[in-house]
């Protein structure tokens, strides 16, 4: 009998081990991560200084004396990513209460199955869709050569829309029947209870599912190096259909080949990348925690 | 609450409406092949490490040396691609764009323009006509090792420049020596360009099936440190794609391995077949936005 128990402790103890380590590795990950960028990006911002990479506009890592100012990107992700924000989340909202709501099922088995896989199409194909569908339907329709903000805006819309349908649906789903029946109860139509009640009643889910999508679009490279352009543009020559140049599309474009104080400033980059989305995750699960406090 | 509603239901139909009436125009106006010498020119570029524009923009002078500066010109709007197929896809889709790649890269798919009347074959980059070229080249101290000539001998032998033209480059070596194994050991150090990294690496390899004995160092780090690497002796070799300064080919012993041809390439559908290195130039700087009509 002891020996069982003891056998069963070890077993424990091992076990428990396992799932403690598997539980680090994605905090030591992120540890690891941070370190290496804010290291490695420290040592660039340093030595070119701080307002000269970050408020500076001009990019120009070849030219003698190199300039590694990275403003008109951080700006370029911003217009980017709100592009993608203004046409993905009415689309995928409205899809996603159309889909908790009031989808026949028989449309629902065509709707959902798209939707996810949507989510499963790898980024490398939504650019080369975007390169020969997307670029070329701005050039003729809106003007500019096509490699724009906009066609950036609507890849990545495209792109953001799994990631809000799949969770404002699930957190639609989740609003408690009672709350439906309170307002039929009180004599509301269908759509004044979806709207009213069960969006409201919902709205942390929708807004964690904004968070996430203003994540991947932000952070979105392989699509966007396809259909922006990539030209570091100066501040005021920015403009829709003009090409646009992002941190991400910064840092996968010249990674390659880039050495010395180059290389840095690209790592460094994409530390200014990763402060920018912990910031914009920050700043929206405040609005979350407040919104759920009142 | 109802008019915001009635808002979002209209965005979703302005959309969706938009997206159809894309759709049947887009059919119609196919078919319109006009060149619109109004339109402007859509400039696509290699992004700002590429070997291939670091040359290319030397060459036709997008690159302005001002006494102790030296800035690169590209006009403000220009794509930047970080592959040569990128540049090939943009072009393509784009009848009013321009490019350039490395020769052995023109296809079909693109057209690739005479400059200054003198098209762009490997003929004419093995004799020098077409101008925009840049060279491959290996540099050693002129300390170097037996096994480090016997290095270069095989990069210089039949097989050598096989290997290289295999690769769609020029080899620059006439009637090149058949190389046979010397069956020596030791280890060679190499540095420089990252372009002509996979065409050394293919050397390597052969090298090594008939040295077995032989190990080879490799860094990656761009013409210029390979360079500045062989000068002071911390490697054997030294690669690069761009030629050399004065101060440095003063230095240094200096192989031409093979070229590469640089092309200038247009959409299929522009009637241009030649350019003018100079207008080539103004396209890149920005000082011409349209194509020009003449030619």
């Amino acid at each position: 009998m002891d020996n069982i128990s003891k056998h069963n402790n070890a077993h424990e103890k091992l076990m428990q081990a396992i799932f403690f380590l598997s539980a680090s590795v994605s905090v030591i990950a992120v540890i690891a991560i941070c370190l290496f960028l804010f290291l490695r990006g420290f040592q660039a911002i340093s030595e070119i200084g701080f307002s000269e990479f970050i408020l500076n506009e001009k990019w120009g890592p070849t030219n003698v004396p190199p300039s590694y100012g990275i403003l008109s990107m951080i700006v370029g992700s911003i217009y980017v990513t709100g592009g993608a924000i203004i046409l993905g989340v009415p689309i995928g909202l409205l899809c996603a209460i159309f889909l908790a709501e009031f989808c026949p099922p028989n449309i629902y088995r065509i709707v959902k199955p798209a939707v996810n896989l949507l989510a499963g199409i790898p980024s490398i194909i939504y650019g080369f869709f975007g390169m020969q569908v997307v670029v070329p339907f701005v050039r003729e329709y809106f003007g500019g050569n096509g490699f724009s903000i906009m066609s950036s805006s609507i890849i990545l819309g495209i792109m953001i829309l799994p990631t809000i349908i799949t969770i404002s649906e699930s957190s639609l789903r989740s609003v408690p029947e009672s709350y439906k029946e309170a307002s039929f109860g009180l004599g509301a139509t269908k759509e004044e209870t979806v709207f009213r009640v069960v969006v409201h009643a919902a709205g942390s889910g929708i807004l964690t599912s904004i968070i996430l999508g203003i994540g991947r679009a932000a952070g979105e490279t392989m699509a966007v190096v396809m259909v922006a352009g990539n030209s570091a543009m100066p501040l005021d020559k920015i403009e829709l259909l003009r090409p646009i140049r992002t941190m991400t599309t910064n840092i996968v474009t010249e990674m390659s080949y880039a050495s010395g104080l180059h290389q840095l400033s690209l790592i460094a980059t994409g530390a200014v990348l990763f402060v920018f989305i912990v910031i914009l995750n920050t700043a929206l699960s405040l609005i979350k925690s407040k919104s759920a406090r009142n | 609450m109802k008019k915001k509603k009635l808002f979002l239901v209209i965005i979703a139909l302005f959309m969706v409406t938009s997206v159809f009436t894309g759709c049947s125009e887009d059919a119609e106006k196919s078919k319109a092949t006009d060149f619109n010498y109004d339109r402007d020119i859509t400039v696509a570029a290699r992004d700002a490490a590429s070997g291939t524009r670091g040359a290319f923009h030397e060459i036709m002078g997008i690159i302005q040396k001002e006494g102790d500066t030296e800035i690169d010109k590209l006009v403000t709007g220009a794509l930047e691609f970080d592959t040569t197929d990128k540049v090939v896809t943009a072009v393509e889709g784009d009848k009013y764009g321009i490019g350039y790649i490395s020769l052995g890269s023109v296809s079909s798919r693109i057209k690739a323009v005479s400059v200054d009347g003198v098209e762009p074959s490997v003929e004419n980059v093995k004799s020098g006509e077409y101008k925009v070229s840049r060279p491959f080249i290996l540099v050693t101290k002129g300390t170097e090792t037996d096994l480090v000539k016997d290095f270069l001998s095989f990069v210089e032998s039949k097989q050598g420049q096989d290997i290289a033209e295999e690769m769609n480059y020029i080899s620059k070596i006439d009637e090149p020596a058949e190389y046979t194994s010397s069956g020596k050991s030791g280890t060679i150090k190499v540095a420089g360009s990252t372009s002509v990294t996979p065409l050394m690496e293919k050397w390597q390899e052969a090298y090594f099936k008939l040295n077995p004995d032989v190990v080879f160092e490799m860094q990656s780090n761009g013409s210029s440190q390979g360079i500045t690497a062989a000068i002071d002796g911390s490697y054997d070799v030294g690669m690069s794609s761009r030629e050399l300064k004065d101060d440095e080919a003063s230095q240094l012993n200096r192989y031409v391995l093979a070229i590469d041809g640089i092309a200038v390439v247009v959409n299929n559908e522009n009637p241009i077949d030649d350019l003018s290195s100079d207008v080539v130039t103004s396209i890149y700087t920005g000082e011409i936005t349209k194509w020009p009509e003449s030619k």
